[in-house]
């Protein structure tokens, strides 16, 4: 967003006003400002907290921990931005991920042999699977007309049913208290790269995921067409676009992201699925949330998950010594995204140079009218 | 077989399940009316029942709990409105972010005020008493499933009728539904559809934290991170399979209601609890599927065409 502010006041203070005019950065002041009122009113030092969470983000194991949480983070916005640059409004992430991540898991528990051939042949299953959960909203959309909105969602309350339902009854191990399957065998782990204390190596996994992301959306011509569905959809089919089949592919790589993703959390992080736990974990959601402040920019992406991830690492970190819950980072991230969605950061500091908003613009030109 | 499933217990557990899907539907509804796409029940919901539980808590009196629920409910519409009345941000950007703002908060405030995780109960959480009605209670089958309400149930069945007269029958309801169809009709006429729909996402900020106060001190009588559990979703679906119309939208609430209570039967009757949480859901998507011709609006919404 190039915000041309004139410097006719110098120095630092139009500085500042143009950093903080710049709509991110903005929201981002403005979520942690009513974070701090946030712990304050509970009775607790926000100072102190926030110094915990920035701490425990970054420092000691902290940043292994942080590199290791934007794995999923960034993995699932990077599903959810293939799907929302196209117009496509996928809310079915955490079902994918969680279908994908059963039987991704099931495959590393069950399938003899050596880890060279088990753990991709994990990720494969994982992502097929949750490719094939993504092509029930798709197909609903293209071939029955249902939103994709409603149904990827509702999809995702049947998968928790499913997947509960299967290790509970199917794959239980009864050896543990948990509803939980067996644990992953150490040969099917994903194996821990030796730098940053034992960084797993679907990190580099995702980050090639993003590079190539990036390429597709900017030089090929798959990337310009779901771009060009997701400005106008009706534009698109006047140029001659297939947007049904744009919308069931696109909806296949997002599942299939997510199920790898899934197979990741068990085989490269948890080792065993426990029932309910990438759910409670709300990592596709957070992901969500990155894809939007990101606004699909795969760059941005990768800096957005790994903001994230350091709020989640440094929130846990935070309760631990700060006695403040790391829930908060969950406030802080949607706080984030209802500040953008708001336009909060425009107006604000351009009362005086009143020319029309974006926001009015669009009220007086297309909109609903 | 049937005659151990159908039976009056039952139909009371449908009621008691329909009470907090109709409430946030019918907010739902009068916001599709006045033309703004509302998602974020789920959330004013569940930020809903935290609330009550707490006002309950707090003054040892449910009175207070209704107060606080629908405060929490009301402040979130608020938050809605702003961003897409005022700002005209995108509906269901907000709506999302809006729902996991209200999990992540009522998660944050469950350890930081109550000292636990999950779920909390207390002798302190005043429930809403159940207000039989005499006379009426005690006809056999109907008396229990109709007649024996909280405060909040009688209010949910009454709003049905009174939304009706409300939107089809008053000048305001007719400008209400002119904002939704034709803004700048209604705009050209002095109507200001700004007003119409700040009204209607708090009129549903309202009725959402009365579901969530339902959920907390009616249903049951505690507070379990994340408790709506997708009632707000299935609210949503409930206003576009009854068209934004109250009596259908009833109806909807109905057959979803009467889905949890039936799995809540089969749970009971030894059918493993994964199996009937699923239900509703599932119900729900089949009925989606059988009025599949209805979501024009929100195809176009959600693709561009």
């Amino acid at each position: 967003m190039a915000e041309t502010q004139p410097i006719q006041r110098s120095g630092v203070a139009a500085r500042i006003e143009a950093v903080l005019s710049h709509p991110v950065v903005f929201s981002l002041v403005f979520a942690f400002a009513l974070g701090w009122v946030i712990v304050y009113l509970t009775g607790n030092d926000p100072g102190f907290a926030y110094r915990e969470m920035y701490d425990g983000a970054i420092t000691g194991s902290g940043l292994r921990n942080t590199l290791g949480r934007a794995v999923p983070i960034v993995g699932m916005a990077l599903a959810v931005s293939v799907a929302f640059r196209a117009g496509v409004i996928n809310l079915g992430g955490e079902g994918q991920m969680v279908m994908g991540g059963l039987a991704g898991s099931l495959v590393a528990i069950y399938t003899p042999g050596p880890g060279e051939i088990v753990i991709p042949l994990a990720m494969i299953v994982g992502g097929l699977t949750g490719a094939l959960w993504a092509m029930l909203p798709a197909f609903g959309q293209t071939r029955l007309r249902l939103p994709i909105l409603i149904t990827s969602l509702l999809l995702n309350y049947v998968a928790r049913a499913v997947t509960g339902y299967l290790v509970r009854f199917h794959f239980l191990d009864d050896s543990v208290t948990l509803t939980s399957t067996q644990q992953v065998p150490q040969t099917a782990r994903m194996p821990r790269l030796p730098i940053f204390g034992g960084v797993s190596l679907s990190l580099v996994l995702v980050i090639l995921a993003v590079v190539v992301a990036w390429v597709v959306y900017r030089r090929t011509v798959a990337g310009y067409e779901t771009q060009m569905a997701g400005f106008n959809g009706r534009f698109a089919r006047y140029g001659g676009i297939q947007v049904e089949r744009q919308t069931v592919g696109v909806m296949v790589v997002a599942g299939a992201i997510g199920g790898v993703i899934g197979t990741h959390m068990i085989i490269g992080d948890a080792y065993r699925f426990i029932d309910g736990e990438l759910v409670v974990s709300g990592l596709a959601w957070t992901g969500l949330l990155v894809a939007l402040l990101a606004a699909n920019y795969p760059p941005m992406i990768l800096v957005a998950g790994l903001l994230f991830s350091g709020l989640q690492i440094g929130g846990l970190a935070m309760q631990r010594n700060a006695d403040v819950s790391w829930r908060l980072a969950q406030v802080l991230q949607a706080l984030v995204i209802v500040a953008v969605a708001s336009r909060l950061a425009f107006d604000l500091f351009r009362r005086r140079r009143r020319g029309p908003t974006s926001g009015e613009l669009e009220s007086a030109g297309v909109g609903e009218v | 077989m049937f005659d151990q499933l159908f039976d009056a217990a039952l139909l009371e557990s449908v009621v008691r399940a329909m009470v907090p899907i109709l409430l946030a539907a019918l907010g739902g509804m009068i916001c599709e009316r006045a033309g703004v796409f509302q998602i974020a029940m789920e959330g004013m919901m569940l930020a809903g029942a935290f609330a009550a539980m707490a006002g309950s808590y707090l003054a040892v009196s449910s009175g207070l709990g209704i107060v606080f629920g629908v405060t929490a409910g009301v402040l979130i519409s608020l938050m809605l409105a702003f961003g897409t009345v005022s700002r005209q941000g995108d509906p269901i950007v907000l709506g999302i972010a809006l729902n996991l703002m209200a999990l992540g908060l009522t998660g944050f405030l469950l350890p930081q005020i109550f000292g636990v995780r999950g779920t909390f109960r207390h002798e302190r959480i005043d429930g809403l008493d159940r207000l039989p009605i005499p006379g009426l209670s005690e006809i056999p089958w109907i008396g229990s499933v109709l007649f024996d309400q909280t405060i909040l149930g009688y209010l949910a069945f009454l709003l049905v009728p009174a939304i009706w007269l409300l939107l089809f029958r008053t000048p305001a309801g007719l400008r209400l539904r002119g904002v939704g169809e034709r803004p700048l009709a209604a705009e050209s006429l002095g109507v200001s559809p700004t007003a119409y729909k700040y009204g209607a996402v708090i009129a549903s900020g309202v009725l959402s934290g009365l579901a969530g106060t339902q959920l907390a001190l009616g249903n049951l009588v505690l507070f379990a991170e994340g408790m709506s559990a997708g009632r707000g979703w299935v609210a949503v679906v409930a206003v576009m399979l009854g068209r934004a119309h109250p009596f259908a939208v009833f109806g909807a609430s109905l057959l979803f209601a009467f889905a949890e209570g039936l799995g809540f039967r089969l749970q009971g009757n030894g059918l493993p609890v994964q199996i009937t949480d699923a239900l509703p859901f599932l119900v729900t998507l089949i009925a989606l599927i059988a009025a599949r011709k209805r979501f024009a609006r929100l195809l176009d919404l959600t693709t561009g065409g």
